[in-house]
């Protein structure tokens, strides 16, 4: 049965409530709507964004009778952000979600995940599978999935991006958040959230990615001055350190998947990703989503949906088609 | 006995293992998992009387042992690296799903195998040591402060300094106070005393040991030194964090819990086997059988050598007939 999905009011007048869930030794800032005995849907941001990247979604899963829950993930926003680099592994975040999860429910949930909230959602099917009763990932396929744990990730970036590569240019603790400081956030979130090439993400050193300060960055129809304001006030207060140790993580967590080189997802999956998105461009991406790869490693996949001429920020860029999709999907189950 | 045994070098995991073999490769896999300070060599007694009915027994020397690779960092020791290994051994065999038996912290990677790859396991046998739900407000080291600087665990953490105090001793008489315990506390010493100081050594040898046993570990540590084993208790925080996803997960893996009703740690009334009898272990192992025997001690897969191989054979063979 297909459920239409209507135009809702802007999240902030809606009856959303906010909340800190105390689990794995931190707490954790939830954005909650929909009712108490919904089925929850569990909804992950990705970098540079917050829970306010499902402004749009939130209230829609909620008039559909779903249980919408949004956190910050941890080092963002209004959840806490521990100082030390290796408190962001992996197994760090998918503890919180665990402990966000079982702080609402004992039953299975839905998760929709977005970039690192995509890689992450594919790490919480593998570790606990049976918490998952469907997935909806945006953007990041499974191919970042666990490999060799004794080749180090990173490595293969630097050897074929080069030093600037942004994953490179995050490493050194510091250096990113010094920069973004100079550049100011303001300008940093603009910049990003209106980045629309499908070329690597190349910063070099002399800063000339941000533009000259004095260029103002206009804004797309998708994105308002009071959607920026807020992800500026945030990442003002809160830095950009504990989003950035997600990255420092990278090689660490290759060497602590191991165990799970190999193993399948068994959760119904489906997948979306922008043609524009620079995750779709990066060497063999297409071919893994659009190839057999990707169901052999996801056998409940179901068909990869490409959108044409949309961008990485797809839950932003294309709200309601986003939203039908996630509600097609887990309407299913 | 072992004379028919084979010893190979396997590449898993980015290491190489030295694994003793025997039976027939197209048998079921029974995977055994040593503890500490242990070899493969401890599982003699099973892996002669498993491959006697029907098994393919494969009995490594965990990674940190023995004639397996020791990398030297503690952070290369988490449950993560360990279960990797193992998983490695399974892929190296073509075996999808292995009997996994572990004792001490051969039981803690079986444990672990089960929360991370239960579709890789049949069937899990636990000897000395039970799966505890894991307290997401208390790590290791915490816990361990509560019992002081005597606990050995605690003086197993400074890297360099159990080795110096086992230094004092040659490596038999080492292995002497370990394998010969009879100790059921929960091996605290004394204010300042290390604890390899306070394990007593008995005047005589058990009937279940032999002089030249004894020998054989101490040979292996002779030559690998104790770094690479104790590197397994300096990963204990680290495995605390790795597990955070766990929390509250019961495990759906059938198993067998044996343990020695005079094993460390089963004095006083928050005892190991007093917990292994009790709701909360059944709770979070829920499919779950706990066989308790008398007068075993901890190294009780050498000790109680026949019991405890009937024990795992009776069990591996029914879950085979219930499929």
């Amino acid at each position: 049965m297909r459920r239409l999905v209507t135009e809702t009011t802007p999240p902030r007048k809606q009856h959303m409530e906010h909340r800190k869930v105390r689990g794995n030794g931190i707490d954790i800032h939830v954005a909650i709507q929909g009712p108490s005995d919904g089925p929850v849907v569990l909804l992950l941001h990705g970098f540079p964004t917050l829970w306010y990247s499902w402004r749009h979604q939130i209230p829609g899963l909620a008039a559909l009778g779903y249980r919408a829950v949004a956190p910050d993930l941890r080092g963002y926003g209004d959840s806490d952000a521990p100082p030390e680099v290796s408190s962001y592994t992996c197994f760090h975040i998918v503890g919180d979600l665990i402990a966000v999860i079982s702080a609402l429910t004992e039953d299975k949930v839905f998760v929709v995940g977005h970039d690192w909230g995509a890689l992450i959602a594919w790490y919480l099917c593998l570790f606990r599978p049976d918490k998952v009763k469907a997935l909806v990932n945006l953007s990041v396929p499974f191919s970042f999935g666990p490999k060799d744990p004794n080749v180090k990730p990173l490595d293969g970036l630097r050897k074929f991006y080069g030093d600037d590569f942004y994953m490179c240019r995050f490493q050194e603790v510091g250096e990113i958040e010094a920069e973004i400081s100079e550049v100011g956030v303001e300008r940093v979130v603009r910049r990003v959230l209106t980045y629309r090439s499908p070329r690597p993400l190349i910063l070099p050193k002399d800063k000339s990615f941000w533009g000259p300060k004095d260029e103002t960055i206009p804004l797309p129809s998708w994105l308002t001055e009071e959607d920026v304001a807020y992800y500026v006030s945030k990442f003002q207060e809160k830095g950009y350190t504990g989003p950035v140790n997600f990255y420092r993580n990278f090689d660490r967590n290759n060497e602590l998947l191991g165990p799970w080189v190999g193993c399948k997802i068994q959760v119904p999956t489906k997948f979306v990703i922008g043609d524009q998105d620079l995750v779709y461009h990066f060497p063999g991406a297409k071919e893994y989503i659009q190839g057999p790869k990707f169901k052999e490693d996801v056998p409940l996949l179901e068909e990869p949906v490409i959108m044409e001429g949309v961008a990485h920020f797809i839950n932003q860029e294309k709200p309601q088609e986003i939203l039908q999709i996630i509600v097609d999907f887990i309407s299913k189950f | 006995m072992t004379s028919e045994v084979r010893e190979k070098k396997i590449k898993t995991n980015g290491i190489c293992l030295n694994v003793a073999e025997k039976g027939d490769d197209g048998r079921p896999l029974v995977l055994l998992l040593h503890g500490f300070p242990e070899t493969w060599f401890s599982w003699r007694h099973q892996i002669d009387f498993l491959s006697s009915h029907g098994y393919h027994v494969v009995a490594p020397d965990l990674r940190g042992y023995a004639d397996s690779d020791s990398p030297p960092n503690h952070e290369s020791y988490t449950v993560s690296h360990l279960v990797a290994d193992v998983i490695g051994l399974l892929d190296h065999y073509g075996t999808a799903q292995a009997f996994v038996a572990g004792h001490d912290w051969g039981a803690i990677i079986g444990w672990t195998l089960c929360l991370f790859r239960p579709d890789r396991v049949r069937g899990f046998v636990s000897l000395s040591v039970p799966y505890s739900p894991r307290d997401p407000n208390l790590k290791p080291s915490d816990l361990f402060k509560s019992f002081g600087d005597g606990l050995y665990i605690t003086q197993f953490q400074e890297p360099g300094r159990a080795e110096a105090a086992f230094a004092k001793y040659d490596c038999s008489t080492v292995m002497k106070k370990f394998l010969l315990t009879t100790r059921s506390d929960f091996w605290v010493a004394p204010p300042d005393t290390e604890i390899i100081d306070d394990l007593e050594v008995p005047s005589t040898l058990p009937d279940w040991i032999t002089e030249e046993e004894i020998q054989v570990y101490a040979d292996k540590f002779q030559k690998s030194g104790f770094t690479g084993a104790l590197n397994y208790y300096r990963a204990m925080d680290l495995n605390w964090e790795i597990l955070a996803p766990w929390q509250g997960y019961k495990i759906v893996v059938p198993t067998k819990f044996i343990a020695g009703d005079k094993d460390i740690g089963n004095e006083g009334a928050n005892g190991t086997i007093k917990y292994a009898k009790g709701e909360m272990f059944k709770s979070v192992v829920p499919n779950l059988e706990v066989v308790v025997i008398e007068d075993g001690h901890h190294f009780i897969q050498q000790e109680k050598s026949e019991r405890v191989s009937e024990e795992i054979l009776s069990f591996f063979n029914k879950l085979r007939t219930t499929e």
